[in-house]
């Protein structure tokens, strides 16, 4: 940290230039080169933080991309019924929220997780199969999903929030939007009957059981 | 302010005698800026005393100052030494003075004039590489070349490693500098934007040019680098060489694609570069035809993929409509 700010202190152009700057940082981002002022996530100061928030981003984006494949694969079993206009409406929020994260990922030359695919194939499957068990299964599968991701969310608030709230203010703002946002799916789908299905209790842990060894991978691959 | 003045030269003339105090056994050149630097010490001691009022009062002062000012100083030490230094700014005496030195307060300069003097030492040793080859004696002669003892090559603990992976960064700052600039170019509108084959043949080249000036000795750097405890720094540099040529070629996938699109660039680097080892054509122009053609498969090859996946879909299509036919012809779809 004291020698970051000394690196910080000492970046007087007589000596070191912008290529040395980012060598001795280790630092990724262009220095030079974001094409506008306002970015998500601030300047990285040094590797660890770097390393930190990539890490973040990373599962956060493996997070969306999987909630999107789950509601892509509700709905394809549960798209002309009654429910279809309602997971329609809580998986294009879920677009919304991937496309934002495809932003932050680009900009920020963070490498998705290698597990994509797995996480396709993973996501649509058990959309698909909790939806062929039922509306009210679909709608379990929901609320346990999004409660993970709440709580996942939640935790990556209070990281960010016990390092340095001021720094990470626009990453904040994002992820409690986000949080927000899944909250309101976990609610609605609890209003829909979820707590209704037999054996609701295994299977919404066993999902979260899932949804967390998922997010602990992600995290790393 | 005056006393600020004469606490910064007091904790400068502190600084010198501390050099000539602690340098250990002088070699030959140590032993002229040993008394390079006693001459100066005694000069600015002489100075001091000239200049200011009553000479006890202004030594009293500037020693309780410089005792003060001695740490303030020492943060400014790297400065200082950039910039015209009273001693003649002999970086042997200055490495063997940080080493008596205060090792707590000195930490963060030190580290940062450590890391900068290797990297100082292994570039000029660059120089040495097609007579010695990728080895310590090309480190030693270059550490001489700049003044040092041969024995500051004990810092290296990698050997001939250091020297190698210190080139490959090096060359790899370099060309992420050219496609930046060349990024510049284009944003300014002065420059056209290029198409990624042509852009990704023009990177590999330029990269691989780099090598020319030491491709006698290169078959050995290679085998340096597949060393073992190597290997890591090696891939890494490897990785981030991939991802800033595709980042200037556009890329901003955020899918498979990304690792797919670095994989194929890497086979296509690491190919040209073994076909590199042995061309002996004028200017290699083999290998750059060699370039020209992997990265013409690639393209193809996509373009293939792009064809199968829609042929692909228009097939199902196909035959989700031939079924739903056959259904209707058999009757299955009417309900009675």
């Amino acid at each position: 940290m004291q020698r970051a700010v000394h690196t910080a202190l000492c970046e007087w152009p007589q000596l070191v230039s912008p290529a040395m700057i980012r060598r001795s940082l280790k630092c990724r981002v262009p220095l030079q080169h974001s094409c506008r002022p306002y970015s998500v996530v601030p300047p990285l100061r040094n590797a660890e933080e770097g390393e930190m928030l990539h890490r973040m981003l990373r599962v956060d984006h493996a997070g969306e991309y999987g909630a999107n494949r789950i509601y892509a694969g509700q709905m394809a079993v549960l798209g002309r019924s009654r429910t279809g206009p309602l997971i329609q409406e809580m998986w294009d929020q879920e677009k919304k929220h991937l496309a934002k994260f495809n932003e932050i990922l680009s900009e920020n030359r963070v490498r998705p997780t290698a597990l994509l695919p797995l996480w396709n194939i993973a996501g649509f499957v058990l959309g698909a199969s909790t939806a062929l068990l039922g509306k009210e299964t679909a709608m379990a599968c929901t609320v346990a999903v999004e409660e993970s991701i709440s709580e996942h969310y939640n935790s990556q608030i209070r990281a960010l929030m016990e390092q340095d709230p001021e720094r990470y203010t626009e990453l904040l703002q994002v992820i409690k939007e986000f949080r927000d946002d899944e909250m309101e799916h976990h609610d609605t789908a609890l209003e829909h009957d979820a707590e209704s299905v037999p054996g609701y209790w295994l299977l919404k842990n066993a999902i979260q059981l899932g949804c967390k060894a998922a997010i602990y991978v992600s995290e790393r691959v | 302010m005056a006393a600020l003045l004469r606490g910064l030269r007091a904790g400068r003339l502190l600084r010198g005698l501390g050099t000539v105090a602690a340098v250990p056994t002088a070699t030959n050149p140590q032993c002229s800026s040993l008394r390079r630097g006693f001459h100066c010490a005694a000069l600015r001691l002489q100075d001091e005393s000239k200049s200011d009022k009553p000479p006890s009062s202004s030594s009293s002062s500037s020693s309780s100052a410089g005792s003060t000012y001695h740490e303030h100083y020492q943060a400014h030490a790297s400065e200082h030494t950039e910039t015209a230094s009273h001693l003649g700014s002999d970086p042997a005496a200055e490495t063997t003075n940080t080493s008596y030195q205060d090792q707590s307060e000195e930490q963060d300069e030190e580290y940062e004039t450590e890391e900068q003097l290797q990297a100082r030492i292994l570039t000029a040793a660059l120089e040495f590489v097609p007579h010695h080859g990728w080895s310590m004696e090309a480190v030693s002669a270059g550490a001489e070349s700049l003044g040092l003892s041969s024995a500051s090559t004990g810092m290296f603990d990698n050997g001939a490693g250091d020297l190698v992976l210190h080139f490959i960064s090096k060359c790899n700052s370099e060309l992420t500098e050219i496609l930046a600039e060349q990024h510049n170019q284009v944003q300014l509108g002065q420059a056209e934007r290029k198409k990624t084959a042509e852009f990704l043949r023009d990177a590999v080249e330029t990269r691989l040019r780099m090598y020319i000036p030491y491709m006698e000795n290169w078959p050995q750097a290679m085998s340096i680098l597949l060393l073992p405890h190597n290997m890591p720094d090696s891939l890494k540099h490897l990785s981030t060489l991939v991802d800033d040529i595709w980042y200037y070629a556009g890329d901003r996938s955020t899918d498979m694609n990304w690792y797919t699109k670095r994989a194929v660039l890497t086979g296509i680097y690491n190919t040209t570069e073994l076909v590199m080892l042995q061309d002996s054509s004028p200017d290699f122009q083999d290998t750059w035809n060699f370039l020209d053609n992997r990265i013409q498969d690639v393209v193809n090859m996509a373009g293939t993929a792009k064809q199968v996946q829609s042929t692909g879909e228009a097939v199902v299509q196909g035959l989700m409509g031939a079924a739903v036919t056959l259904k209707n012809l058999t009757g299955v779809n009417q309900r009675r």
